[in-house]
């Protein structure tokens, strides 16, 4: 019987196996431990509570596609919730990329304190997800916070910026934007890598910084851009703290910063709507998948590898 | 001596047990939580209470947690929904229905009598707290609407005027004079708008509950548009406080404009006006919610605040015990005060008498005015309430920032708000 053959050989491959690679599950246990008791389990969790009526009290109840049916017939809230969000994301990312690959390409000079000067653009990164610097926030942007104390110095009457449902998302792009520091990294590395003898050998051509820049910078540092790109893109989808703090919690004023995980949260910790809230994290998590796809899939055509020829 | 592995396992044994013994303090302490929403006043009082309580309970702990009241839902939400409540919870009215219906709270019947002593209580207050013909809320003080001013600016505006039987013409007169006097300075009063409070009052003036006895939305889109262009019509004279500042949620005390001088009026709570003279600079007085020529009575004395025990409780004899000396022991009540309103017990408000500060004689003479002038305590409102005053705080929003007609904005209100009492039950 071949069947009878071919197990030893299996049972031999499995013990390889595991000799090789147990270290590495063992190492990975304490994460592997982690994402099945907190994460996936919750996230299963939250699958079968979006098809219930769930108030955190009593037992969910049962309701197929209520849920989902409210939210895209008749919840106005949750199409305001992503109008802010998607106009956020098509603000802040950019905006936050452009900034960190600018402070990024002052930063590639081969200077002497380059370690500080990463450390110290790196540190608002580090404070821009805070409580406290949320509150400063909104302390700068009020009617008679320090940003209006600017301008009025130059003879500019400031607006209220926050409590004003016209400029308050602005506000918090501009707070994105200054939280530059970890694609501003990840940047600074892609610059390193790529060979400066292509800008030596374009030099002696003459050609100018500009062009130097779209037909050398860009195309090779096309796949740390589409990484950076991709990780922002759900960082701000993600956008929660500094929204929730600087909105009071509600999305005010006007539900113009009602970001989509604020509205969430109000719907599952404030409203008891735990089942609906499962809801709408699921609808969130099926729009940033889709997000993340587009960009692999068109990244074909503006991404290029080193080590790819064509 | 031989070591085997029982003896072995005998020494491990004995010194786990040696070291879970030492573990255990020296008296047998328990540790209840109690859970308000406070101000900087009512804070420093109740952890004065605290340390009075301890000391004459010595096996007892508590930990106080305070929060604003902007805040507070929020927290207690998360709290009730991780099963993680305090087992003492400050509790409002208007929420009250809502935490009994979804089986938060314990009632308090079986205690009533026996360790909790509260035979003298005014009928009133224990009724505000009952839910379904059992007790769920502790009464801790009355209150009732109050309009905050300022003595001096009303003095030296000249405004002289019954300022218990005044009405909303009245109101508007003083809110011009003032600001003419000043120069624009001081404004007339705190805009109310996304004041669902002040709201309340005025439909009742209309003659009409907020929320009928079916529990569902029974103020009209003409009680919503007509208070909202009230206010409209004093932006337009500039004679209330500014957009910027009308907009922000629920500010702390400190912050109103009564409290920082901007305004001279402002719409509180009666109990508050000890609060809130302990922040401002200039005297302070109440005054009435200003009627309606020929209305109905708009105010109601109401339970300022409740005290609740929690489901999550798992000392109810120790939290029931603190919650009795709250409303009978002496010592407490007297540090208590009038700070969270009028208590329910005449022999409390009798001992209390002698010792009271101007403020608080003032906030007793104001609560005996209004006696024949308040109609009666509406209905516990229902499921979904608390998202109901968001509701008129967002939309009254975009009305003080002059984004929305103010017709329209009271249709969409009044949709909104059946919609989600709807949606609630």
């Amino acid at each position: 019987m071949w069947r009878g053959s071919i197990s030893p050989l299996k049972a031999s491959f499995m013990r390889r196996f595991i000799a090789r690679n147990a270290p590495a599950y063992a190492f990975l246990t304490p994460w592997l431990l982690g994402f099945f008791l907190l994460a996936l389990g919750p996230i299963l969790a939250s699958l079968y509570l979006s098809f219930t009526r769930y108030d955190m009290v009593n037992a969910p109840r049962w309701v197929g596609l209520a849920n989902y049916e409210y939210m895209f017939t008749r919840d106005r809230r949750f199409w305001k919730a992503l109008e802010v969000t998607f106009t956020y994301v098509a603000l802040a990312v950019p905006a936050r990329l452009i900034m960190a690959l600018g402070v990024a390409m002052l930063l590639d000079k081969g200077l002497r304190t380059i370690g500080l000067y990463r450390a110290i653009f790196y540190l608002p990164s580090l404070l821009g997800a805070s409580i406290a610097i949320a509150i400063l926030w909104r302390q700068l942007f009020a009617a008679d916070g320090v940003v209006n104390a600017v301008l009025g110095y130059f003879g500019i009457q400031g607006a209220a910026w926050i409590t004003n449902p016209d400029t308050s998302l602005y506000t918090l792009v501009v707070l994105a934007m200054w939280q530059f520091g970890s694609p501003m990294l990840i940047f600074l590395a892609g610059l390193r890598g790529i060979p400066k003898d292509l800008y030596e050998a374009a030099e002696i051509d003459g050609t100018p910084k500009w062009r130097q820049f779209t037909r050398i910078t860009l195309p090779l540092l096309a796949p740390v851009i589409f990484f950076n790109l991709v990780l922002q893109t759900i960082e701000a989808f993600k956008t929660f703290s500094s929204a929730f703090i600087i909105s009071n919690g509600t999305g005010a004023p006007a539900d113009s910063l009602l970001f989509y995980t604020v509205y969430l949260f109000n719907e599952a910790f404030k409203f008891f709507r735990m089942g609906y809230a499962s809801a709408l994290a699921w609808v969130l998590l099926i729009i940033i998948a889709i997000f993340t796809a587009i960009s692999f899939l068109t990244s074909k055509y503006w991404v290029h590898y080193e080590n790819e020829r064509d | 001596m031989e070591l085997t592995r029982r003896r072995l396992l005998g020494a491990v044994g004995a010194g786990v047990a040696a070291t879970a013994l030492s573990a255990v303090p020296a008296k047998a302490a328990t540790r209840i939580r109690h859970y308000w929403w406070g101000n900087p006043e009512r804070d420093k009082r109740t952890f004065a209470v605290i340390d009075t309580f301890q000391k004459a309970n010595p096996g007892i702990e508590v930990s106080g947690e305070t929060i604003g009241w902007g805040d507070y839902w929020t927290k207690m939400a998360t709290q009730t929904a991780g099963r993680n409540m305090a087992d003492l919870v400050q509790m409002d009215y208007r929420y009250l229905f809502e935490y009994v219906r979804r089986g938060a709270l314990k009632p308090l019947d079986e205690y009533v009598g026996k360790s909790l002593m509260i035979k003298d209580f005014d009928q009133g207050p224990i009724a505000g707290g009952m839910v379904d013909g059992k007790l769920y809320a502790l009464n801790i003080g009355s209150n009732s609407q109050v309009i905050v001013h300022n003595t001096r600016v009303f003095k030296e505006a000249g405004v002289d005027v019954d300022l218990i039987n005044w009405t909303w013409d009245d109101f508007a007169k003083a809110c011009e004079q003032i600001t003419a006097k000043s120069g624009g300075k001081v404004k007339g009063s705190d805009d109310l708008s996304l004041m669902i409070e002040a709201f309340e009052s005025w439909v009742r003036q209309n003659g009409r509950e907020f929320y009928g006895a079916d529990g569902k939305v029974a103020a009209t889109v003409d009680d919503v548009a007509s208070y909202w262009q009230m206010w409209a019509d004093l932006r337009k004279k500039d004679v209330v406080r500014s957009k910027d500042k009308t907009v922000i949620l629920d500010p702390p005390l400190a912050e109103s404009g009564v409290a920082v001088g901007d305004t001279a009026m402002s719409h509180y709570w009666s109990n508050q006006l000890v609060g809130i003279q302990a922040v401002a600079k200039d005297k302070i007085g109440p005054a009435m919610v200003p009627h309606k020529k020929g209305g109905k009575p708009g105010q109601f004395i109401k339970p300022s605040m409740f005290m609740s025990l929690s489901r999550d409780t798992k000392d109810a004899e120790s939290a029931i015990k603190y919650m009795n000396a709250w409303v009978t022991d002496p010592a407490i009540t007297k540090i208590l005060g009038l700070e969270r309103g009028i208590p329910a017990s005449k022999a409390v408000r009798d001992a209390l008498a002698p010792g009271l500060n101007e403020t608080e004689k003032l906030s007793v003479a104001y609560f005996d005015a209004i006696q024949s002038k308040v109609g009666p305590l509406p209905l516990p409102a229902p499921k979904g309430a608390g998202e109901v005053r968001d509701a008129f705080m967002r939309i009254g929003t975009s009305v003080v920032l002059d984004r929305a007609k103010v017709k329209d904005a009271a249709e969409q209100f009044i949709a909104d708000a059946s919609d989600i009492v709807e949606r609630a039950q």
